[in-house]
């Protein structure tokens, strides 16, 4: 019966619920579905991690390749970023071009790259002005259960941390690079962060960690980024119903605790892999 | 061969193995919750990941509705990261495109198609460490994906490689040993009734060692198949036993 209601009439199953405080999948209002996290599983990538939030599933492959640096910053290597979707995580995916949500997530998460300070590129710089490391970071979608942005941000640092590049050096004569075979380095990763996501149901109450459900009846989502210490890093809020200044106050100091819960988390699962 | 003894004297391969021995398989079925059916397959650092949606109505402009027997869509892509030099496009190339039209050709033997005309199924595979017997593992990996969907198949179908060197034929070839150069025979196989789905070979290789070669794929897809048979009845008990509990 119970099936047949939420069919039917999901706004309405959902209210039920709500009414209680409670939601469907037993969560409370503002709890985050259990985050698990595997890293460097992937042997072929110089970093990877898995992430599991609830039963959406990402995981991110880093491969790091040699580069020509910008004119402009002759030192500085790059991070291209790519959110993939594939039809094989959710029937709403269609074979084919990447679909806007794909395109939209990975400029979001470019553009926070872009503006945390995550690592000192100039680590990158293997040749001034000659070779420079640029790192692609796949993130690919294997089970989609909502809050993508949130997992693909969490599976990009733990696998950034993961990183170890080959110590490359250029040999003088032939103007080639080595390669070494024995000795690698990781990054020097200075500013973390986080992402949370909230979805307002009915324009009033907001959920944190929508599912697909949710995200699919939601009237508005909003994605709140912050720093390890703190600092607001990239607010996504994409139209849908407006929110008042104190409502993002709110969203903010929850945004500022999970980044905390996440960092402590990479860190316990680095900590608990030798490398 | 190139420099690489792939075959010691003492009759070892570069990864330890004896000739006829598979490399390490882990796998699980249902890792997924979206999908319909879905399946995890490690052989040896070879991971590949299957997914089945259906049968559901046909959509997209692509195929039209048989009248007799269901459309098999099949999509073979390799992640970016799975190979030593990055992949600029998962999919779309030559090679996936091939890979996608030998999987479809292989389920096309081996699900019972006509009991679902005008409909259509999907069978996502996806390779996330790629280290020889991508094919193998996909079908694999399909197979068991199809099982946990609870689609009808005629029999399961599993799929091994053999190489040939020194005389010796090789079962399950890694990477190292396929890229070499020398011959691989690749077979699915329907382990019950011995009948072979799709049989591809690379290089060249002498007629009278081609039975042999034979004989070593079809033993290496009769293994497979009761550690895939063993992993599905597990799975199945488990299922049973947590329906019995609620």
């Amino acid at each position: 019966m119970a099936a047949e209601f939420k069919t039917a009439q999901p706004v309405e199953y959902y209210k039920q619920f709500l009414k209680e405080e409670v939601r469907p999948d037993g969560r409370e209002l503002g709890e985050i579905r259990s985050t698990i996290l595997n890293v460097g599983s992937i042997s072929t990538a110089h970093g990877s991690a898995l992430v599991k939030l609830g039963n959406t599933t990402v995981v991110c492959g880093i491969k790091g390749e040699f580069a020509s640096p910008t004119v402009e910053e002759p030192k500085k290597g790059y991070l291209v970023p790519n959110v993939d979707l594939p039809p094989l995580c959710s029937a709403q995916f269609k074979p084919g071009p990447p679909s806007i949500q794909a395109q939209v997530t990975s400029q979001l998460v470019a553009d926070t790259l872009l503006s945390s300070n995550l690592l000192n590129y100039e680590d990158l710089c293997i040749k001034e002005g000659n070779m420079v490391w640029v790192l692609y970071c796949d993130m690919m979608c294997l089970d989609y259960d909502g809050n993508i942005i949130d997992a693909c941000l969490i599976a990009l640092l733990a696998a950034l941390r993961n990183v170890r590049l080959p110590v490359v050096t250029i040999d003088e004569d032939t103007g080639l690079a080595e390669l070494s075979s024995t000795e690698d380095r990781s990054l020097n990763i200075v500013n973390q962060f986080a992402a949370t996501t909230f979805s307002v149901f009915d324009d009033s109450i907001l959920l944190v960690d929508p599912t697909v459900e949710e995200e699919d009846l939601a009237t508005g989502l909003m994605t709140v980024i912050v720093t390890q210490d703190g600092r607001l890093c990239n607010i996504h809020k994409p139209g849908g119903t407006p929110l008042s200044t104190d409502q993002i106050q709110d969203c903010i100091g929850r945004a500022q605790t999970r980044a905390k819960e996440i960092c402590s988390l990479i860190d316990d699962t680095l900590d608990s892999i030798e490398r | 061969m190139a420099g690489l003894e792939l075959l010691s004297d003492e009759g070892f391969r570069l990864d330890g193995r004896r000739p006829s021995e598979l490399r390490k398989i882990r796998l699980r079925l249902g890792v997924f919750d979206q999908a319909d059916g879905s399946a995890y397959i490690e052989q040896g650092n070879t991971k590949a990941l299957a997914t089945v949606y259906g049968p559901h109505e046909v959509l997209g402009g692509k195929g039209k509705p048989l009248h007799d027997k269901v459309i098999i869509n099949c999509q073979y892509s390799m992640a970016t990261f799975s190979t030593n030099e990055r992949k600029n496009r998962p999919q779309g190339d030559r090679k996936s495109t091939e890979m996608s039209l030998h999987l479809q050709r292989t389920f096309e033997a081996t699900i019972q198609t006509h009991l679902y005309p005008r409909s259509q199924i999907d069978i996502f595979v996806q390779i996330l460490q790629a280290d020889g017997g991508n094919y193998c593992a996909c079908v694999n990996a399909a197979t068991l994906a199809i099982i946990n969907a609870g689609i009808p198949m005629k029999d399961y179908v599993c799929a091994c490689s053999s190489g040939y060197v020194n005389n010796t034929p090789l079962t399950d070839v890694s990477y190292l040993e396929e890229s070499q150069g020398g011959p691989v025979v690749t077979v699915a196989m329907l382990p019950k009734s011995e009948q072979i789905a799709l049989f591809k070979m690379d290089n060249r290789l002498h007629v009278d060692h081609l039975e042999q070669v034979l004989e070593v794929a079809s033993k290496g897809c009769k293994d497979m198949y009761a550690v895939m048979n063993a992993a599905v009845k597990e799975h199945v008990s488990r299922m049973a036993k947590s329906m019995e509990c609620s």
